[in-house]
């Protein structure tokens, strides 16, 4: 570690702390906001001298929010549920048996890496039309089940597993199931809370595929929903708009603040950003 | 083809080596993944490269308009527009998203760990945000009617000018707000990089009487260079991909497609006009341009990967 001559050290507190106040502020005051009643809205002081739930009340009275944070917190297990699974099992054949064109198939997968949904939407909405799956929960979760990123990471920590184990458990007369579930499953599950972690933030903030899929309250995400109420409001609502985005930030930010250090360590490896 | 290599194999092969061929476990496992794969990423990939050659019709089947389509996309004042808003945005973003924070790392690196982790955690907040919720907080804050700038600088007889319908600063809010959400990302990654720089370098310099200028110079910023490329990437990749949500929240790609970007117009393409045809050139087009980046991407850290 560097040590910093005294101006230095001193111009790096102030910096810091100045960006840290960039970061803490606007949410602090979007916290403020969620709880002012309604004539404090536009007063001055950023603080709400009477907080009250008002805000939150007028959410779900004004919009269907309950159906829409039901479908993203649903399809959000469903869809992190799916894509652990299938990773698990495709890193599982990758790092235990030796195939024919395996090679191959796994570069495929670290091709699928680099391929942004933006690049491959058109003919997968096309698809989900044509499947009758438009505003649909399916087509929410079943494009988005294949998660190369979760094969690549898992691939890795199986390969470092001790071959010994696999061989013991099948002497044992345990079959390929049994030994995911009992022999693997346990020793790596560091790594799969982590990948859960990452897939869920992904999943629960995305943006771009709901809001070409859904339409109504049947699929309709709590991110699109909020944003279709800020087009209905324009901001003459700010106390329920912010109450709404604190809803939908708060189950990101609560696991957060139960594994931070892990949360941080997790991310910055994997390189996502959200 | 498999089938006529199994037979020679068969032929050529013992016993105990056709059954291990003949394992269909690893088959099984991956199924489900592969058809997926498939499926939704690369099929859709051919098939844009299809559509971009062709004209969809409500009622007739879809016809081959060869280069119609390209030409078409390159044409429309739109596309420019947008073409240049990307450069815009990448390049806008470089010293804002790239260099900015590699001081504020270096800072956070050098005080103690108690302040270090609380900055951390901090700055890690706006990566758990989602855009959407992002954007909305930033549309509040520079409103010019209601904002909180705006009643901040009330009292003084200012006026809050309305930064996000104006052609010369919207695309420039945009680039600030993808900012706000990433810097304390590009951070973390910078300090992950020079916790793998050993404290022995530091003083074997500092006893040579090298300052922290020198120090910074000569030693941090040269071996935290593959972390400063590998963020120059990913931020540039980033900034083409993730910036269609504060553009589409924010200002939709106006005023008068000053904001738009390249991702941005395909989606119009796609969902506005509903020209199918001229959102697959567009997302060609962008392909190219993403693919060669990560070509330059892969080519490039791979080297960095041998040196260290």
């Amino acid at each position: 570690m560097l040590k910093l001559s005294r101006p230095w050290a001193a111009t790096g507190q102030i910096v810091l702390f100045i960006t840290g106040l960039s970061i803490a502020l606007p949410l602090l005051l979007v916290l403020g906001t969620s709880f002012k009643p309604a004539n404090e809205i536009y007063a001055g002081y950023p603080w709400p001298l009477n907080p009250t739930f008002d805000n939150y009340a007028e959410v779900f009275d004004k919009l269907p929010f309950g159906a829409y944070l039901f479908n993203s917190a649903a399809t959000t297990t469903l869809r992190v549920s799916g894509q652990l699974i299938i990773a698990l099992l495709a890193a599982y054949a990758f790092a235990r048996y030796t195939f024919r064109g395996r090679g191959l198939i796994f570069a495929l997968v670290l091709g699928a890496m680099m391929i942004p949904h933006q690049l491959t939407f058109l003919p997968v909405y096309l698809l989900v039309n044509k499947l009758g799956w438009f505003d649909s929960w399916a087509a929410l979760i079943v494009p988005n089940l294949a998660m190369p990123l979760a094969v690549f990471l898992l691939r890795q920590h199986l390969l470092s597993f001790p071959r010994e184990l696999y061989d013991a458990a099948s002497m044992d007369g345990a079959g390929e199931l049994r030994t995911l579930w009992s022999i693997v499953l346990p020793n790596i599950k560091p790594v799969m809370a982590a990948l859960t972690i990452v897939l869920f933030v992904d999943c629960w903030n995305e943006y771009f595929w709901p809001l070409v899929v859904t339409e109504t309250e049947n699929a309709m995400t709590a991110q699109i929903g909020v944003r279709r109420f800020l087009d209905a409001e324009r901001g003459d609502d700010l106390g329920p708009l912010m109450a709404a985005v604190t809803l939908i930030s708060l189950p990101a930010v609560a696991v957060f603040v139960l594994f931070q250090r892990q949360i941080i360590n997790t991310f910055v490896s994997v390189g996502i950003k959200g | 083809m498999t089938e006529a290599i199994n037979t020679a194999s068969v032929a050529i092969a013992r016993p105990t080596r056709r059954r291990r061929r003949l394992d269909i476990r690893p088959a099984v496992f991956l199924t489900p993944f592969i058809v997926l794969l498939g499926v939704f990423t690369y099929w859709p990939l051919i098939d844009t490269v299809y559509l971009s050659f062709m004209k969809l019709n409500t009622n007739a089947p879809a016809s081959f308009v060869g280069l119609n389509n390209f030409r078409g996309v390159l044409d429309n004042s739109q596309f420019h527009d947008a073409a240049i808003n990307s450069l815009t945005y990448v390049f806008v973003s470089i010293p804002l998203k790239v260099l900015l924070p590699i001081p504020l790392a270096v800072f956070i690196w050098t005080i103690g760990e108690r302040a270090a982790n609380i900055y951390k955690s901090l700055l890690f907040l706006p990566t758990l945000l989602s855009f959407v919720v992002v954007s909305i907080v930033w549309i509040w804050l520079l409103n010019p009617v209601m904002g909180l700038f705006q009643s901040l600088i009330r009292p003084f007889g200012l006026q809050m000018p309305a930064l996000l319908s104006d052609v010369g600063t919207a695309i420039y809010v945009i680039i600030g707000v993808g900012a706000w959400k990433l810097i304390g990302f590009n951070v973390l990654l910078y300090l992950a990089g020079l916790s793998s720089i050993g404290r022995d370098y530091i003083e074997a310099m500092r006893l040579d009487g090298a300052g922290d200028w020198t120090v910074l110079r000569r030693l941090i910023i040269p071996l935290l260079s593959p972390t400063i490329f590998f963020v120059l990437i990913s931020t540039v990749v980033f900034t083409i991909q993730q910036v269609f949500t504060p553009i589409d929240v924010m200002t939709e790609g106006g005023p008068l497609n000053a904001t738009t970007n390249l991702f941005y117009v395909v989606y119009q393409y796609m969902f506005q006009s509903f020209n199918v045809g001229f959102s697959a050139a567009g997302t060609v087009i962008l392909f190219v341009f993403l693919g060669a980046l990560t070509v330059f991407k892969v080519l490039v850290l791979e080297k960095r990967v041998h040196y260290s």
